[in-house]
């Protein structure tokens, strides 16, 4: 696929090729052995602190709403559909499959609760993000091996630190000799400034599980369509660090989830 | 004394465990299995049971009936997908996925395939969950892809999990491996598992060395197991030696013997 037939936020994940930094396989160690002599001090903590992307959305901490977690839910499957290139699909068939694969969580016995107006207002939701979604990503191309709903699960001091995370899409190869790894978040709120956290934090726990430092890590709103993207860099890394170190020193915030 | 290596996953660190592991210098025969056998035969049973990995890192406890999902249906579509790709490596992982979901779909069609086969369930799904499912499989295949690109020794993706019947014993032993890498010391089975590894993730991977040692004919256990857990960046390793080959089969016979247990206590 030519440059020209790819999305401005895919354009934004790619970069310019020729000018991509060689893959820094070493920063992982110094990492993580920072962050396990932090966790430290909370290895008391019983049960182990959790911490996901989503606890460093502040504004977010309380539990979202039942509406708002399924739009959430919905507009990531259909992100993982224009990942493969499927067809698109109606918001009800999205609710249909997600709540097929779900089983008996909370949230899909919850989704059964919904009368028919909570329903329609949660479609005609969804379909408005999916069409934003699908405006601003494209098609992805395929040689970009895209993956989709990566989950991260970083366990620091034994256990008493428990990093969580899930990567909306995850494009690029990691075994190339330059850094060609690049993550997208997507959100259904406006972007703010906790989202810049949220992409380091992405960023992070991807070097932390990988062992191999990503190209770039951005969040796609599919509220206003705003894309953030930061080039990934020894600075953004130890940035995201010393937001997790803060977090540890002071999990009674509410930041943890 | 039993070996269970620990090891952070890096670019390189599935081909310096296949790199050290070392040949076997054992193999199970007669004597071995017919003892395995007389221990599980000395714990009735009413049903036909079914022991693996999984069964015996979760103690015992009975899993809930199996439907496919689209997590579930990764792995199946993924080998499927990466043995394509293994076949010809210009094909991207979505277009090998789509081939096997069509070819599912073709054998459904068919009319021949049991109502819970992989096949049937695709056939039976909307498309929105059939693409989920597709989504999964190339996420599985290109991460389980990039890490056996990294194997400087020939590898395959086994066309089948090996089982072990027991006789009379009314049980089934089932392995699992996702790789099967031809090293100098000999075999050393791969396992791609989801999520982080428990205590009890070294049980597993013996009860993975054993059955694939007594399905194989000659009962030569592989050089190596090596459970990878990409999401958790960790590569656990058992070898292929007598005493790994024995906590398996102990690990074995101490689940069953929990389950019948559980299955005696009133509900």
């Amino acid at each position: 696929m030519s440059p020209a037939a790819l999305s401005p936020v895919l354009l934004a994940l790619r970069g310019v090729p020729e000018e991509r930094p060689a893959v820094d396989l070493d920063a992982a160690a110094a990492l993580r052995a920072r962050l396990e002599a932090a966790a430290r001090g909370v290895a008391r903590a019983t049960p182990a602190l959790e911490i996901a992307a989503g606890s460093l959305r502040a504004r977010r901490s309380t539990p979202a709403p039942v509406g708002a977690a399924l739009r959430g839910l919905l507009v990531t499957s259909a992100l993982r559909l224009v990942a493969v290139g499927a067809r698109p699909q109606p918001p009800a068939a999205l609710l249909a499959a997600w709540r097929a694969s779900e089983g008996d969580s909370p949230l899909a016995l919850a989704s059964d609760q919904l009368d028919a107006h909570e329903r329609a207002r949660l479609e005609s939701d969804v379909a408005a993000h999916v069409a934003t979604l699908r405006a601003r990503l494209g098609r992805v191309p395929a040689a970009w091996a895209p993956r989709t709903a990566v989950r991260a699960h970083q366990r620091l001091a034994g256990g008493a630190v428990v990093l969580r995370d899930v990567v909306d899409l995850m494009v690029g190869t990691t075994l190339g000799p330059s850094a060609a790894v690049s993550l997208l978040d997507v959100t259904t709120a406006p972007l703010g400034e906790d989202d810049e956290r949220v992409a380091r934090y992405h960023a992070l726990v991807q070097t932390l599980r990988t062992a191999t430092v990503p190209l770039r890590s951005a969040v796609l709103s599919t509220a206003t369509g705003d894309l953030w993207c930061i080039e990934v860099d020894a600075a953004t890394l130890e940035r995201a660090a010393d937001d997790l170190v803060a977090i540890f020193a002071a999990p009674v915030m509410g930041l943890a989830a | 004394m039993t070996s269970l290596g620990h090891h952070r996953y890096s670019r390189h660190v599935l081909d310096r465990l296949v790199e050290g592991a070392t040949t076997p210098g054992t193999f199970l025969g007669a004597t071995e299995r017919d003892a395995l056998r007389r221990r599980l035969a000395a714990v009735p049973t009413l049903e036909r049971r079914r022991v693996d990995a999984w069964f015996v890192e979760r103690g015992a406890t009975a899993s809930t009936a199996f439907a496919w999902n689209p997590s579930r249906a990764r792995r199946a579509l993924g080998r499927g997908a990466l043995r394509r790709l293994a076949v010809d490596p210009s094909r991207t992982p979505l277009a090998v996925v789509t081939d096997e979901i069509l070819d599912h779909l073709a054998r459904a069609a068919t009319g021949y395939v049991g109502s819970g086969t992989l096949a049937a369930y695709l056939a039976a799904v909307d498309g929105a969950t059939r693409a989920l499912c597709a989504a999964e499989a190339v996420t599985w295949a290109t991460q389980t892809g990039e890490a056996a690109a990294t194997l400087s020794y020939p590898w395959t993706i086994p066309p089948a999990d090996p089982y072990y019947d027991v006789s009379g014993a009314r049980t089934t032993l089932r392995g699992q491996r996702d790789l099967v890498v031809s090293a100098d010391s000999g075999r050393v089975l791969v396992r791609v598992r989801a999520g982080a590894p428990g205590r009890s993730a070294g049980a597993g991977l013996r009860v993975d060395l054993l059955v694939d040692a007594l399905a194989d004919p000659a009962g030569a256990p592989a050089a190596r197991v090596v459970g990878l857990w990409p999401e958790a960046g960790v590569a656990l390793s058992v070898d292929g030696t007598i005493e790994d080959l024995h906590a398996g089969a102990r690990a074995v016979v101490r689940a069953v013997v929990v389950g019948r247990r559980r299955a005696l206590q009133p509900a």
